[in-house]
């Protein structure tokens, strides 16, 4: 769908400077102002919040998932993000331009396709479909000033840490420099071991 | 040059006289759209009454998606039923559309946050895939022919006064000073 602003028509044409790649490293407040990892600039703020596979399984168990899904979400490990466009300019959300990282080694998301299988295998109810399809982080996003976006991202279940390194390209037409976000040793929660 | 002014003027004052509509200014967060045509939107309320968006061409639609589980909605609710009771009845109708949840969840959240709402169910989520919002909550301005005009990001203060001007202004219903 094709969006204008309108009230900033004048503020984009004149922002089409390069602004130069700005590398910002996560911040971690004493206050800890956000529920996870954060990076907050000018441009943007980006939060990483971890949740555990019990956290999750009582997330979607509420929404009434049959246990097979359950099962296959428990094993996973779920990562909530949360960005927001803090400039007066449209901000790319497009996770193609990001790299996912443990151990020095690339690391592969469990993207829609996988969960499509899944669900296909496992006969999910379209109204559990779409709440989880909901729930994940969008592919891509024109983040407008001021728009938040929020969502899962998904890695198997085994992994322990990763990193990422998150490039957003800015401007209406992206030509308005890039904005490069990393995040380090983020971890993936496991359940307490019961006493 | 009388001749030239004579030809000239009436074009000045049509440029002049449509300055405003070039000038819009929009409340925070809400977005003009190039008026694409509203998707299909036949479903049934929580009481199981049929609604059709068709139905109610001629008049402004504030079409809003939303499902319980989604903070920024859960947030965004008590100021939509503000909303409705500030504009009262300025013709602008409002569709409240949930996104495949059950009877049940409904119920329980509006019974406690929004008591007078009564959303229609999207209970497979089929007709929020149409629409292909961005993100929950989203909400769509559909003016009287169906066309998609404007589009709000995220949840929003609506029973804020620039939202409330904003909204009677769709109708030219501007309120009286003082309200």
């Amino acid at each position: 769908m094709r969006i204008r602003m309108q009230y900033l028509i004048a503020a984009q044409t004149l922002c089409g400077v390069l602004l130069g790649t700005l590398l910002a490293t996560p911040a971690f407040g004493i206050g800890k102002p956000y529920p996870g990892p954060y990076v907050e600039n000018d441009d943007l703020l980006m939060v990483l919040i971890p949740h555990t596979p019990e956290q999750m399984a009582a997330f979607y168990e509420a929404r009434g998932f049959p246990e097979e899904a359950i099962k296959l979400i428990s094993d996973a490990c779920f990562v909530t993000v949360h960005i927001k466009n803090k400039s007066r300019r449209v901000i790319w959300l497009e996770t193609v331009n990001w790299r996912f990282s443990s151990n020095n080694q690339p690391l592969q998301r469990l993207g829609s396709n996988y969960w499509n299988t899944r669900w296909d295998e496992i006969k999910l109810p379209l109204a559990n479909r779409a709440t989880f399809g909901w729930t994940q982080l969008p592919v891509q996003r024109d983040l407008q000033p001021d728009e938040p976006v929020g969502g899962n991202i998904v890695f198997e279940g085994n992994l322990k840490t990763f990193n990422l390194d998150a490039r957003f390209l800015t401007g209406a037409n992206k030509r308005g420099g890039m904005l490069d976000i990393n995040f380090q040793n983020i971890k993936c929660p496991k359940e307490e071991p019961r006493p | 040059m009388k001749t030239a002014l004579s030809h000239y003027l009436p074009a000045c004052l049509l440029i002049l006289i449509s300055l405003p509509a070039f000038t819009e200014t929009l409340p925070p967060g809400v977005m003009r759209i190039n008026g694409t045509t509203a998707p299909e939107l036949q479903l049934n309320n929580l009481d199981g009454e049929p609604y059709d968006l068709k139905a109610t061409q001629g008049h402004w639609r504030f079409v809003h998606f939303w499902a319980s589980w989604c903070g920024p909605c859960r947030k965004e609710m008590p100021s939509i039923e503000r909303m409705i009771a500030a504009l009262g009845d300025n013709e602008l109708e409002i569709v409240l559309i949930n996104t495949a949840e059950t009877e049940d969840e409904v119920f329980t959240f509006l019974g406690i946050v929004a008591p007078e709402l009564v959303p229609l169910m999207d209970r497979d989520g089929q007709v929020t895939e149409v629409w292909q919002p961005r993100g929950l909550p989203a909400t769509y301005l559909v003016d009287p022919a169906g066309k998609i005009q404007y589009q709000a990001l995220g949840g929003r203060t609506w029973e804020k006064p620039v939202y409330l001007k904003f909204l009677r202004g769709l109708n030219q219903l501007e309120s009286q000073p003082g309200q």
